[in-house]
């Protein structure tokens, strides 16, 4: 047992050293009061707008707006700065040299890795309760109702995050700059977002017995089968339509949560297995 | 120092190519290294830039990898592992720390990295501000230090565990000669206090102060190493003469004389050997100088770094023809 905390201390170290260093970077914070005012002006200036007409009642429709543009507020901001965070936590230490004095103390490549996608995963975690929580709070107070359903949705897109993150954590291993890791990260969560496009081509191929047609819907097949379907995780729709304080109907948590541990323990093996060797 | 003692710090045969754009163009940056360092040595390692040094430090540290040759640091080829680590202080090249925190965050986070806490670690940090004199500045963050305050925290980063070996990559280079002064009374007390360091530097009067053997590299190839008595050589005599006038000197030159120095009117004439000083003194009595006092004087290193890189060149210059 105390092997194992000798052996995480490090990593934590390096995690809480480099969420600190993340709180103060311009971008992120920058992101992040973004999309809170985004998601303060959704809720409440509609409201504001109503009362002169409806009275104190808000209506349906508005709530549905409502619902819709701040889950999709947190959806994008929140994977911008997933994006951006994972893409650039160790290539911005290769890029100073700070890697260097890191990687010279009692710390394995391994650890040192470890903590810095543990960072990124603290800071992304803290942002989406920071906005998960004004929703929530913003959501009873026009309703009264406790919204756990938006608490579930805001656990289940951690899970969609973590996917990402440790994806673009691969990508942001094998280089010196964060530009190709964001891109990376973007293209991931996009076609993330669109694998039941894949399987809508699979279904559709090989009925023409040609050859070229075959070949893409067998593409599409590998893909659909190898990238994350990120569009498992959403209970937008369910959110949206439904009273705040059902239970999650659309979706098997117990199953997502695994499936994405699945793709970040990949991830994360990748990244170290890239980094393992890799000359800073 | 014994020399039956085990080396703290040993290489053989240790080579480094770099492979280098789209066509795997090669670098050799560093040559067969044969290295060892005992405990309580201050080593120099010397060489102008783009001569392997930093090379071999990130190496030794195990941050790039050898192409081949092996490393052992105490006693072990497990350069990595966090039980070698502990020991070692390392100031890299150059001054990047983190921007966003403060100087004393940056030193508690390094010394946790080393397994120091609470008490023990706020200690060190006061202890280790205190010796590079950044006490003041210590609740500030990176982004506002100079550059002598960075080397400074650098310094205290490396120092952090107290550690057996220090491994400093150039850490007087680029900065005003006040705080080259402060660095170098740092390692001067270091050294007092029987540390083994390992600094690499191409400022050749710092390295002479300090260390008490040295290695010249140049081309990746380690071309000279032993302890200053062994390198640097005691060939010249200087004679000094007084009485000198310009119409003096210019004859002592015509009739092939060395002048070393001339200030005032004296001037002191350089002898090749210990026959040649009775040539030199003919040579200035003939022309009404008077004697003032011979003196042996020993090369001085940036004189044996000198002739060691012109052969070094001129032997790179056939191999090239
Ligand atoms: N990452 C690298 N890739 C390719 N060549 C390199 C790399 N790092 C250093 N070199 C080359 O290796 C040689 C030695 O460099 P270095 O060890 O930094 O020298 P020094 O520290 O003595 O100035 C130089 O020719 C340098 O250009
Ligand atoms: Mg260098």
């Amino acid at each position: 047992m105390s092997k194992v905390i000798e052996f995480v201390k490090g990593p934590w170290y390096i995690a809480v050293y480099t969420w600190r260093e993340g709180l103060r970077r311009k971008t992120l914070v920058g992101f992040l009061i973004l999309s809170l005012l985004v998601i303060f002006g959704a809720t409440f200036m509609t409201s504001f707008l109503n009362q002169a007409t409806v009275g104190d009642v808000t209506t349906d429709m508005d709530l549905k707006l409502i619902k819709d543009i701040c889950v999709t507020t947190i959806s994008i901001f929140g994977v911008l700065i997933t994006i951006f965070i994972s893409a650039s936590v160790v290539p911005v230490e290769v890029e100073n040299r700070i890697i260097y004095t890191v990687l010279s103390k009692p710390v394995r490549r391994f650890q040192y890795l470890l903590g810095k996608f543990l960072g990124a995963q603290l800071i992304i975690i803290m942002n989406l309760c920071l906005m998960g929580g004004l929703f929530f709070v913003a959501l009873y107070i026009k309703q009264r109702i406790l919204p756990t359903l938006l608490l579930w949705s805001v656990f289940l897109t951690y899970f969609e995050f973590l996917i990402v993150s440790a994806l673009t954590f691969a990508v942001a291993c094998a280089s010196s700059s964060s530009v190709l890791p964001t891109i990376a990260g973007l293209f991931i969560y996009i076609t993330g977002s669109l694998t039941e496009y894949l399987k809508d081509v699979y279904n559709r191929s090989g009925q023409t017995g040609e050859f070229l047609d075959s070949l893409i819907g067998y593409l599409a097949y590998i893909l659909w089968n190898i990238l994350p379907n990120l569009q498992r995780f959403s209970l937008k729709t369910q959110i949206v339509n439904s009273q705040p304080n059902d239970p999650p109907t659309d979706v098997l948590i117990p199953q997502l949560v695994l499936y994405a541990l699945i793709y970040a323990v990949s991830g994360y093996i990748i990244a170290y297995w890239i980094f393992r060797k890799r000359e800073v | 120092m014994s020399v039956s003692q085990e080396p703290i710090i040993k290489t053989t045969k240790l080579t480094k190519i770099y492979e280098t754009g789209f066509r795997g163009e090669e670098v050799k940056a560093l040559i067969d290294l044969d290295l060892e360092i005992y405990s309580g040595e201050i080593f120099g390692y010397l060489g102008p830039n783009g001569s392997g040094k930093t090379t071999t430090i990130k190496l030794l540290l195990g941050l790039i990898f050898p192409t081949y040759g092996e490393i052992f640091v105490l006693g072990t080829s497990d350069i990595n592992s966090p039980a070698v680590k502990k020991n070692i202080g390392y100031l890299p090249e150059g001054a990047f720390y983190p921007d966003f925190l403060r100087g004393e965050e940056i030193l508690h986070f390094y010394g946790q990295l080393y397994g120091l806490t609470g008490r023990e670690l706020r200690k060190r940090v006061d202890y280790v501000l205190d010796l590079v004199g950044m006490t003041h500045a210590r609740r500030r963050m990176l982004k506002g230090y100079s550059k002598g305050m960075r080397q400074r925290i650098g310094l205290a980063q490396a120092l952090i565990s107290d550690p057996k070996i220090l491994i400093l990559d150039e850490p007087t280079t680029g900065l005003d000669p006040i705080a080259r002064k402060e660095i170098r009374d740092i390692l001067a007390r270091l050294r007092d206090e029987g540390k083994t360091l390992f600094i690499s530097s191409h400022e050749l009067l710092e390295v002479e102060m300090i260390s008490n053997r040295v290695g010249i590299l140049f081309d990746g190839v380690l071309r000279v190493s032993g302890t200053l008595d062994e390198l640097l050589e005691i060939k010249d005599r200087i004679v000094e003469f007084a009485n000198a006038t310009e119409d003096k000197i210019k004859i002592i030159i015509d009739k092939g004389g060395e002048i070393f120095d001339q200030i005032d009117s004296k001037v002191f004439l350089r002898a090749k050997s210990d026959d040649d000083i009775y040539n030199v003194i003919e040579l200035g009595r003939s022309v009404g100088l008077s004697l003032v006092k011979i003196t042996p004087r020993r090369e001085s290193l940036e004189e044996l770094f000198v002739r060691v890189i012109t052969s070094a060149e001129a032997e790179r210059r056939t191999k090239n023809e």
